[in-house]
């Protein structure tokens, strides 16, 4: 076992090779860069700096089904710019890792500085139904540990799997145990062995295109059991009980990180596979009184929180980028008064 | 003896006849890329064909080989991605002006710096067929369409000056000059490096009747009368075909 300092997306970078990563293309944007900088001279990994995030989540589209194991990793503006082609690669069920290390939005916002507003564009960002396996780790440990997961999840779902991190926890620097978790070999065939034809177009294996709506639930249907199914195999979250606590925060990534602060006053739950929501925070809820979603962003998680427990759930959010525990502390008390 | 030359070997015969409108110049392509194959022994199981969205994005779907059919204009990177995972593949892009050039275009561009090893058809039908005939990036200055109808006021865009400086392989020919553009494609899947044909084809639905002709046939033959054989040529004039490299 050896011990290393890292930073989040180098972690990213390293646990990608490791995880069988053979393809990388991307496009310089901050606060993801450092994964292609991390990339650049590592011999098992064939890189290609592309003129945008659309050619990029493509090109990795193409490498994926012509046989190599393939990333890409950019920030809230350059994923924008790939969710057509995320939903093509679920409707084409290819299997892909997608890194988002989020900034503060939208449009340009405050490069380099941390947000959480991408939450909904993991889940709604392309258009059409699709159910995309989200991580969403919170330290250099768990984004080592999760990029191999994310790798696994795509080749056992077919489908691109987004890594979801942030500014912060993108730029921080812990040491780490470096460890080989499991690794999914590939089971889909490469191009060039068959006569297969993929295509974004609703489609059923002798038609390559229809406009029967049977054949389109039935391909839906099955999109939506297959991420189901695979997602059972990553039920990840962590939950720190308070029997003697009547309200349970729930927070991820970056920001989560500071309701440890308030582990003698409130009860946390921590999802870090995001999306498919886990269920057993139906469970844990249940114990208690109030739940206060905290996130930087307006409040998106909250609302698929609220919509899985049928209950009202209350909110702090951060925007800006700045995390200051006074300023959360207070807004706490706030939800608590009014009570 | 010599082997019969078929174009058959490299289609899904259960899926013909096309489903492309009578007339169509489409179907000539396809031909095309098969008979450069066939003469080429170009294996079924090496060969990758990639498409983009459109009429001419429908190609990809024929061929009796694995492939691929992509979203609006990204073909080239997907193709990209296919070559750089595996160098053996032959990678051929068959696609649509509109789709490469159109929406498509700054990743031709960037292709071209990098020279991949893929071959791109571009089945350059001067419309958005598909669409109903909205002025395409090579529609002719001057020629009516559905969104000019007083004739597009836009220079065609001109690919050959950036692929020739680019190192890359540039021909342009057109479906009635049929043995030319198959010396061009077939040449083409030969260049080692990135390869860009040119060929012109008729749109008679939303194209040809909104400009007065009365079928096909005509169409084809203004390909006659209008462009000469210049094989030559250091650049091609807007009236010639032919092959830079």
């Amino acid at each position: 076992m050896t011990k290393i300092l890292l930073q989040g997306n180098q972690a990213i970078a390293q646990a990608a090779v490791k995880a069988g990563l053979q393809f990388f293309a991307g496009y310089p944007i901050t606060p993801a860069s450092e994964i292609l900088h991390e990339l650049v001279n590592e011999k098992t990994v064939k890189l290609l700096q592309m003129e945008d995030e659309i050619a990029s989540i493509n090109a990795i589209i193409g490498a994926s089904l012509a046989g190599a194991k393939s990333m890409t990793a950019t920030s809230g503006p350059g994923f924008s710019l790939m969710q057509e082609s995320i939903g093509l690669a679920h409707m084409m069920e290819v299997p892909l890792v997608v890194v988002d290390v989020q900034r503060v939005g939208p449009s340009t916002g405050m490069p380099t500085l941390p947000a959480q507003g991408d939450v909904m564009q993991c889940k709604y960002g392309s258009h059409g139904d699709y159910f995309p396996i989200v991580f969403y780790p919170n330290s250099v440990d768990e984004l080592y540990q999760y990029t191999f997961h994310a790798f696994n999840a795509a080749e056992e779902s077919l489908s691109p799997v987004i890594l979801l991190s942030d500014g912060y926890v993108g730029h921080l620097y812990e040491t780490i145990e470096v460890k080989d978790y499991d690794k999914t070999e590939r089971t889909l065939a490469p191009l060039g062995t068959s006569n297969r034809h993929f295509t974004g177009l609703t489609h059923e294996d002798s038609k390559p295109a229809t406009s029967d709506p049977e054949i389109h639930k039935k391909l839906i249907h099955h999109l939506e059991e297959k991420q189901k199914l695979v997602s059972k195999k990553y039920n990840a979250y962590e939950y720190i009980e308070n029997t003697s606590s009547n309200t349970l925060l729930i927070a991820y990534g970056a920001l989560s990180r500071v309701t440890y602060h308030f582990k003698d006053d409130f009860a946390i739950y921590r999802p870090i596979r995001i999306f498919p929501m886990i269920k057993d925070i139906k469970k844990i809820a249940a114990h208690y009184k109030e739940i206060i979603v905290l996130e930087m962003n307006t409040g998106q998680y909250v609302n698929e929180v609220e919509r899985l427990l049928h209950r009202k759930v209350h909110l702090v959010s951060i925007l800006g980028g700045k995390i200051d525990l006074q300023d959360i502390w207070s807004k706490l008390k706030q939800i608590r008064r009014e009570k | 003896m010599t082997k019969e030359i078929t174009y058959l070997n490299y289609l899904k015969k259960e899926r013909l006849p096309t489903q492309w409108c009578p007339g169509c110049g489409n179907g000539i392509v396809l031909k095309l890329v098969c008979l450069a194959m066939e003469k080429l022994n170009f294996s079924q199981k090496d060969t990758v064909i990639v498409s983009g969205i459109g009429c001419s994005g429908r190609s990809a779907g024929f061929f009796n080989l694995d492939s691929v059919h992509s979203v609006h204009g990204r073909a080239i990177p997907v193709a990209e991605g296919i070559k750089n995972a595996n160098e053996n593949l032959n990678v051929i892009v068959v696609s649509g002006d509109g789709d490469l050039l159109g929406i498509g275009g700054n990743h031709l561009l960037h292709a071209s710096r990098r020279n991949t090893n893929i071959s791109v058809v571009c089945i350059a039908n001067s419309i958005y067929g598909m669409t109903g005939g909205q002025s395409s990036p090579t529609t002719e200055q001057g020629s009516r369409t559905l969104t000019a109808p007083q004739g597009s006021a836009e220079t065609p865009i001109d690919v050959q000056s950036f692929l020739k400086a680019h190192h890359c392989y540039y021909a342009r020919s057109t479906v009635f000059h049929f043995n030319h553009a198959e010396k061009c494609i077939t040449e083409s899947f030969q260049f080692k490096g990135l390869s860009f044909v040119e060929i012109k084809t008729q749109c008679i639905t939303n194209d040809g009747r909104r400009r007065g002709f009365k079928n096909a046939y005509e169409m084809l033959i203004s390909y006659k009368e209008n462009y000469k054989i210049n094989n030559k040529a250091e650049v091609l004039e807007h009236n010639e075909i032919g092959i830079i490299r």
